[in-house]
């Protein structure tokens, strides 16, 4: 078992998968944080006529179908596409803009529905205690950094497992832009079943080493329960 | 500091306060039912509602030197001590170790100085709170019912400070109570609500 896992860990094509994987899903999950946080922040500080549509829309994008972003990208992307002079397509760059895409709206979604509950008694405090307007958004950042952290972590877990869309913008070029999904798609498809096993079973285990650090960080809030 | 006309409306509920005056420097109480209006005037004064009509007069009173405590208070998500500095980072000011120290010593909380605020006994965490925002030496402080949650002891403790600060620097409070004994004990001039309206009896 071991030595089996070791052979396909050394497999520079999986090592290859593994490290684009990465790349993308670190990237993707930085932007979209600073940008998901950003406007979350906004939507609940700011009304504006029009914000309950936002609101939905802000919704509907956290459930759309990675393909379909997948698609979008791709007619952007693509050579007669509007950013086609860019070259996009087919590298990286290009997939981590999908993966941004649907990650955003996760993170703003989330990080909006947290402020609902939380920002107005900090925002309150925060006037009492004679913060001034950056103070306080300074102080609610603070004050809701494990709930940021968690949204980083779903939108981290989204990025890694998603196929649809890096298969379309990325091409699954082997080497360039193939990742550990699309590696288990194709393998699949040539009937090399023991190679995705593994790696799916790698995946998995990224996906509970996350899932673990969460679980720690909620633990510490429970023991923080007033007793 | 005086009030003339202020308005404000939240949902169905309405404040109409058509003329009243704080005297700086001393104790002020207000009285009166749930639901008339208390601490949604409290609010309105301590910045966090803007009135839908009418004046307050601070008297040179900066918003930054007016502090409310509220019925629950809010607790940051970090030590004792990290929570009872924190007006003085807001105001880029250097707590003074010997001053916290003392503060907390004299409240009660020195042995949970470094422990999590939010696992302090409702009455500790109204004490930190009382402590936290009289340390930037505030010139008005409003209490919303603080002193409901507080055994006869720390009541008779914030007393002494309240009456300590009074002696050494008077600074304007108003202080909201059902409590009419601890009211009428402290404050001297003491005002009743009723409806959304002050009243004079």
């Amino acid at each position: 078992m071991l030595e089996w896992l070791k052979s396909v860990v050394s497999d520079p094509d999986i090592l290859s998968a593994v490290r684009v994987t990465f790349t993308m899903a670190v990237c993707s999950t930085g932007i979209a944080s600073v940008l998901g946080i950003t406007f979350g922040l906004m939507l609940e500080r700011f009304r504006f006529p029009g914000k309950k549509i936002v609101i939905r829309l802000n919704r509907t994008l956290m459930g759309s179908p990675p393909v379909v972003v997948g698609l979008i990208v791709y007619l952007l992307l693509m050579r007669r596409g509007p950013l086609g002079p860019l070259s996009l397509l087919f590298t990286i760059q290009g997939m981590v803009i999908a993966q941004t895409m649907i990650i955003t709206p996760i993170i703003c979604g989330m990080i909006y529905s947290y402020l609902r509950r939380s920002a107005p008694s900090i925002r309150e405090f925060a006037v009492t205690m004679g913060a001034t307007r950056w103070q306080t958004t300074r102080l609610i950042i603070r004050e809701l950094r494990k709930e940021i952290y968690f949204c980083m972590v779903t939108g981290f877990g989204r990025s890694i497992s998603e196929v649809g869309a890096v298969m379309l913008v990325g091409g699954n070029i082997r080497g360039r832009t193939r990742t550990m999904t699309t590696t288990i798609s194709l393998l699949k498809s040539q009937g090399i079943f023991t190679e995705g096993v593994a790696l799916g079973i790698l995946l998995l285990l990224m996906a509970f080493v996350l899932q673990w650090i969460c679980d720690m960080l909620q633990r510490e809030e429970m023991e923080h329960e007033n007793y | 500091m005086k009030i003339t006309d202020l308005e404000k409306k939240i949902g169905t509920f309405r404040l109409q306060i058509d003329h009243l005056v704080i005297e700086s420097g001393r104790i002020h109480g207000i009285i009166g039912p749930n639901g008339c209006g208390k601490t949604v005037l409290l609010k309105t004064l301590a910045g966090i509602y803007t009135p839908d009509r009418g004046t307050i007069d601070y008297e040179g009173i900066s918003p930054r030197e007016i502090t409310m405590l509220s019925q629950r208070p809010y607790l940051m998500d970090t030590s004792v001590y990290k929570n009872l500095v924190y007006p003085l980072q807001v105001r880029h000011m250097r707590p003074e170790e010997e001053k916290v120290d003392a503060l907390l010593e004299k409240a009660g909380l020195l042995a949970q100085k470094k422990q999590y605020a939010r696992s302090l006994s409702s009455g500790e965490r109204q004490k930190l709170s009382f402590l936290r925002a009289v340390i930037f030496h505030p010139k008005l402080v409003m209490i919303d019912e603080t002193f409901s949650n507080l055994d006869p002891e720390s009541e008779a403790l914030f007393m002494e400070m309240i009456r300590k600060i009074q002696e050494e620097d008077p600074i304007t409070w108003i202080i909201v109570s059902h409590q009419l004994e601890a009211v009428r004990q402290l404050c001297e001039v003491i005002h009743h609500m009723e409806k959304g309206s002050v009243v004079e009896l």
